[in-house]
C-alpha cells in the first residue's frame, strides 16, 4: 500500500456507501470527514440542501446525496457522515453519505472511464474502479454539486 | 541600486501626487492666475520627476519634467496658462496614471513615451520663453546625481539644506538689519564634554541673536551624535568677529571660522528654475535628503508658510503606521472568533442551572464590554473616507462636461465620512454609473435649461453623510429627472408588465423597473426615459455591499438617487428571534419597536393583513409562513410582532417569541447556496449552533 500512495500511477479514493452501492471520492477533495449533529435547516432552496452547519467557526452547507441522486431518504444511523468536501467553484460543502467505508488505492491503469452517455444514478459517476475483486463507482463531484 | 523594496512608498506617493496634481489641474482651470496653485503643481511635478528618477522609470521622469519646465515658466510669468493648456495637463495627467498602473502591475512604467504630449508641453513653452529646456536640462542631471562628498571645507555652512520657514526667519533677520552667519567650530581632540561645550558656544551665540539650523542637529549634538566639528548658521547683531571671539572663548573649542550669507531675497527676479530647493522642500522625497541646497538659489519667501504647513502635516504623517489590509482581515476574524467564544461563555454561564455566580457574571459583563470595544476599534481602524474614491469626480465631470458639450457643476460634501475598507473600494464604480447618468441623461442641454428657466450650469452633487449605522451616499442633478409615463409605456411595449398591471403600479414601482436587468441593457430606453444604463449592475453591487439604493424624482425638477450602505459588514447587533422552534437573526437597527398585538387587532386591507399602531397602518409579515414553518404559537394567542423599518417603509415581522439582543458575527451561507433571498447570512450561536440571518430588505 505505501508504495503504491506514492507512485505516480495511481489515485487514492475514500469509498462512501450510498444505498446499496459503493462510491469513491478522490481524496484530494475530501477536507473532513464529521458526525452528523444538529443541521440549520435554509428555508426556500433545493430539496437536496439540508441546511448549514458549523465546522470549526465556519458555516458550511450540507447536502443529502441520496436526495440529489433520486433515492428516498434514508434515516440517520450511527454510521450516517458527512463528507466536507472542497470544490474550486462551491468552496466548502458537506455531503450526507450513509457510511465512509475505507481509503483505497487505485492504479489509473484499473480505472474505467464511463461513456459519455450517462443516465440517472450514472450521472453522477466518471468511471469504475477495480479494488479486491470489487468495483467502486467513482463520483463526478462537479456533477454532484451542480444545481 | 534595489528599489523594489521602495515600489509601495513610490506608488503611494505618486498617487497622492497625481490625486494633488488632479484637483490643482481643476482649480487652475478655475482661476488661472492664482500663484499658489501654480506653485503646488509645480512642486508636485518636481516631486514626481525626482521619485521617478530615484526609481529609474526614464519615461515617467521626462514627461514630469517637461511638465515641470512648463510650469517653472508659468510661475516666473513668462508663460500664461489657457485653457488649451489644461486639456494638455489633464492628458498628462492620465498618462502618469497609465505609468503608475503599469508600474503597480508589472514594476515595469511600459514603453509609452508619450512623445505627442511632450511636444504639446513644449509647444506651450514656446509660447513664451524658448530654450528654457535646455537651460534646465543640465541641472537635471545634477539634481539626479548622487549626494556630493561633504567636503571638510570651511564653507560648511553652504551645504545646510533649509527648509521655508528657516529661509523665511533669515529672510526676515535681514530685513531687520540683522546679518546671517555660517559657522563651523571644531573642539579640541581631548575634549571630554563636547555636549557641554558646544551648548555653551550656542549660549554666547544666542546672547546676541539666534540659531537658525545646525549641522548635525540640535538634539544630535546635545546627544554627542557629532565627530569634532559642528556647524550652524545664525542671525545676529554682533559683527562676525566678534562673535567668532566669543565662540573660541569657550574653553577646549580648538577653533571656529565663520562668514556672512547673503539671502537671496528677490528670487522672482532669477528666471533660472532651481531644482536643488524644491528639493529640500520635499520632506518625504528619499532624493531631497541627498540634494545639497545652495542657501543662495532659495526659492520665494512667500512660500515659507504653505511648506511649513507641509513640514506640519509630515510630523503628524510620521505617527502613523501602513498597515497591509490582509492583516486587518486577519485581527478582524480573531475578533470575530473572540466574540463567538464570548458568546459561548454567556451561554455557558446561563445554561449551569438557577446557579449564577456573581463573580463570573460580573467578570463576563466586563468581557462583554471589552470585547465590543474591541471590535469597535479594530472597525474604526478599517474605516477610511470615501475621499480616495470621489476625488476623481470632478475630473469626470469636467470631461463629461466638454465631451457632452453641457455645462455642468458638480458639488460634493461628506468627503470624509469614513466606511468600510472594502466597501470603499467598491462603491466607485456605481458612484461613477449615478454620476454618468446625470451628467449625460439628467441634465438637459442648455437650451432647455433656459426655456425651463433653470440656471444655465446644470448641477450635479454627491452628499455623503452618517446616519445611525448607516452611511448614505446621495447623488442626484437638477435635471429632468424620471419621466414616469415613458419608462411605463416602454415597459409594457417591452411586455416587462402588461397594460392591466401598469394601471395598478405606483410611480415608484414603475420607477423600480430600471434596475431590473432586461430593462436597463435596452438602448432604446436610454432615449425616451434617459435612464437605465447598468443600473442593475449598480443595484447588485451595493446589495452585494449589503446596502440598498433608491431613487425619487420629480420630472422637470431632478433626481436623486439615495445610497444606503451599512457602516460594517462582519458583526453587527442583532435581534434574535425564534420561529417555529428556529432561531434566527435580526440586524437591530432596522428595527424599530416590539409589540404585543392580540389577534383581534389584525385587519385586512386588499386581503392584506394589517395593524394600526399609534396612526400608522403597519401590514404584517408571518415569518413563519415566509420561512415554511408550523408556528408553535396558538392562533388565539397575543403575536409578537417587531416592526422594522427600510428607509421610510415599515413593516410587523410576526416571531414566536424573542430571545433577546446578541452581538453577532455574520458569516457567509457559502457560494453553494449564495443566492437566497430571504437570508443575508448565518452566524454561530454561543452553543455551536447556526442561526440564519434574515434579510428584512428583501422581506418588505
Amino acid at each position: 500500500m505505501e508504495e503504491l500512495k506514492t507512485s505516480g500511477g495511481t489515485i487514492q479514493f475514500i469509498v462512501i456507501r450510498v444505498g446499496d452501492e459503493q462510491y469513491g471520492i478522490d481524496i484530494k477533495y475530501v477536507d473532513n470527514i464529521i458526525h452528523v449533529f444538529s443541521i440549520t435547516r435554509v428555508p426556500k432552496v433545493a430539496s437536496y440542501v439540508k441546511g448549514v452547519i458549523n465546522v470549526r467557526g465556519e458555516v458550511i452547507p450540507v447536502m443529502d446525496i441520496r436526495t440529489k441522486m433520486g433515492l428516498a431518504p434514508a434515516e440517520r444511523t450511527r454510521d450516517t457522515r458527512i463528507v466536507i468536501i472542497k470544490s474550486e467553484q462551491q468552496g466548502y460543502v458537506g455531503l450526507i453519505v450513509d457510511a465512509v467505508r475505507e481509503v483505497v488505492t487505485l492504479e489509473v491503469d484499473y480505472i474505467e472511464k464511463m461513456s459519455y452517455d450517462r443516465t440517472g444514478k450514472d450521472m453522477f459517476v466518471t468511471g469504475v474502479g477495480k479494488h479486491q475483486g470489487g468495483l467502486i463507482s467513482l463520483l463526478d463531484l462537479n456533477e454532484v454539486l451542480a444545481e | 541600486m534595489d528599489v523594489s523594496q521602495y515600489l509601495e512608498i513610490f506608488l503611494d506617493e505618486t498617487r497622492e501626487h497625481l490625486q494633488n496634481l488632479n484637483t490643482a489641474f481643476l482649480d487652475l482651470e478655475q482661476d488661472p492666475e492664482n500663484a499658489e496653485t501654480v506653485n503646488e503643481i509645480f512642486r508636485a511635478a518636481h516631486s514626481l520627476k525626482g521619485m521617478a528618477g530615484t526609481m529609474g522609470y526614464k519615461r515617467m521622469q521626462a514627461l514630469t519634467h517637461h511638465m515641470e519646465n512648463v510650469f517653472s515658466e508659468v510661475r516666473n510669468g513668462t508663460v500664461k496658462i489657457k485653457p488649451n493648456m489644461v486639456d494638455i495637463l489633464f492628458q498628462c495627467l492620465d498618462a502618469l496614471e497609465e505609468y503608475t498602473a503599469n508600474i503597480q502591475e508589472s514594476s515595469d512604467e511600459g514603453t509609452n513615451e508619450n512623445q505627442a504630449i511632450i511636444k504639446l508641453l513644449n509647444d506651450c513653452l514656446n509660447g513664451g520663453s524658448g530654450g528654457a529646456a535646455e537651460e534646465e536640462a543640465p541641472e537635471v542631471e545634477e539634481a539626479a546625481a548622487p549626494e556630493a562628498p561633504s567636503s571638510l571645507s570651511e564653507s560648511k555652512w553652504d551645504e545646510i539644506a533649509l527648509d521655508d520657514a528657516q529661509r523665511h526667519v533669515m529672510l526676515e533677520a535681514v530685513k531687520q538689519g540683522r546679518k546671517v552667519y555660517g559657522i563651523t567650530v571644531k573642539v579640541q581632540e581631548s575634549c571630554i564634554l563636547k555636549a557641554a561645550r558646544s551648548f555653551l558656544v550656542f549660549k554666547a551665540v544666542e546672547e546676541g541673536g539666534e540659531i537658525v539650523v545646525s549641522s548635525p542637529s540640535v538634539q544630535d549634538i546635545e546627544d554627542e551624535k557629532f565627530d569634532l566639528d559642528f556647524t550652524f548658521i545664525a542671525v545676529s547683531e554682533s559683527p562676525l568677529d566678534k562673535l567668532l571671539t566669543e565662540i573660541k572663548n569657550v574653553s577646549e573649542i580648538e577653533d571656529a571660522v565663520g562668514a556672512e550669507m547673503t539671502i537671496a531675497e528677490e528670487e522672482e527676479e532669477t528666471p533660472e528654475p532651481t531644482p536643488a530647493p524644491q528639493k529640500a522642500a520635499t520632506v518625504s522625497n528619499p532624493p531631497a535628503k541627498a540634494a545639497p541646497a545652495k542657501v543662495a538659489e532659495e526659492a520665494k519667501p512667500e512660500q515659507g508658510a504653505k511648506q511649513e504647513k507641509k513640514g506640519n502635516a509630515k510630523a503628524v504623517g510620521n505617527r502613523t503606521v501602513r498597515v497591509d489590509i490582509e492583516k486587518l482581515d486577519v485581527l478582524m476574524n480573531l475578533v470575530s472568533e473572540l466574540i463567538i467564544a464570548k458568546n459561548s461563555l454567556v451561554s455557558a454561564s446561563t445554561q449551569n442551572g438557577g446557579e449564577s455566580n456573581a463573580a463570573v457574571d460580573s467578570q463576563i459583563e466586563y468581557l462583554e464590554n471589552v470585547t465590543t470595544s474591541l471590535h469597535e476599534s479594530v472597525m474604526k481602524v478599517r474605516m477610511v473616507p470615501i475621499e480616495s474614491v470621489v476625488n476623481k469626480f470632478p475630473r469626470m465631470i469636467r470631461d463629461l462636461s466638454k465631451k457632452l458639450n453641457k455645462k455642468m457643476e458638480l458639488q460634493m460634501s461628506g468627503e470624509e465620512t469614513e466606511l468600510d475598507r472594502t466597501v470603499v473600494d467598491e462603491i466607485g464604480d456605481p458612484l461613477m454609473h449615478l454620476l454618468r447618468n446625470s451628467a449625460d441623461h439628467g441634465l438637459e442641454s442648455a437650451e432647455e435649461r433656459r426655456e425651463r428657466e433653470k440656471p444655465e450650469v446644470g448641477s450635479i452633487f454627491l452628499n455623503a453623510y452618517q446616519d445611525g449605522n448607516n452611511v448614505i451616499i446621495e447623488v442626484g442633478d437638477d435635471g429632468n429627472g424620471i419621466d414616469v409615463d415613458s419608462v411605463r409605456n416602454k415597459a409594457i411595449e417591452r411586455g416587462t408588465i402588461s397594460p392591466e398591471q401598469a394601471v395598478n403600479m405606483s410611480d415608484k414601482e414603475i420607477i423600480d423597473l430600471l434596475f431590473l436587468p432586461s430593462f436597463s441593457t435596452a438602448k432604446e430606453i436610454t432615449d425616451v426615459s434617459g435612464r437605465g444604463v447598468g443600473l442593475d449592475v449598480v443595484k447588485s453591487k451595493i446589495e452585494m455591499l449589503g446596502g440598498e439604493v433608491e431613487v425619487k424624482t420629480k420630472l422637470g425638477v431632478g433626481s436623486t438617487w439615495t445610497i444606503r450602505l451599512p457602516l460594517t459588514l462582519a458583526i453587527i447587533q442583532a435581534l434574535m428571534v425564534e420561529v417555529g422552534g428556529e432561531k434566527y437573526a435580526i440586524s437591530l437597527n432596522t428595527v424599530t419597536t416590539i409589540e404585543n398585538i392580540a389577534p383581534s387587532e389584525v385587519k385586512l386591507v386588499q386581503s392584506e393583513e394589517v395593524i394600526h399602531l399609534r396612526g400608522t397602518v403597519i401590514p404584517l409579515i408571518r415569518l413563519n409562513e415566509v420561512l415554511d414553518i408550523e408556528s408553535t404559537r396558538k392562533a388565539h394567542e397575543n403575536m409578537v410582532v417587531a416592526i422594522v423599518k427600510k428607509g421610510d417603509k415599515l413593516a410587523g415581522l410576526v416571531v414566536d417569541s424573542l430571545m433577546g439582543q446578541q452581538e453577532i458575527v455574520i458569516k457567509s451561507l457559502g457560494k453553494f447556496i449564495g443566492k437566497n433571498k430571504i437570508i443575508s447570512g448565518a452566524t454561530i450561536l454561543g452553543d455551536g449552533e447556526v442561526a440564519l440571518i434574515l434579510d428584512v430588505n428583501v422581506l418588505i
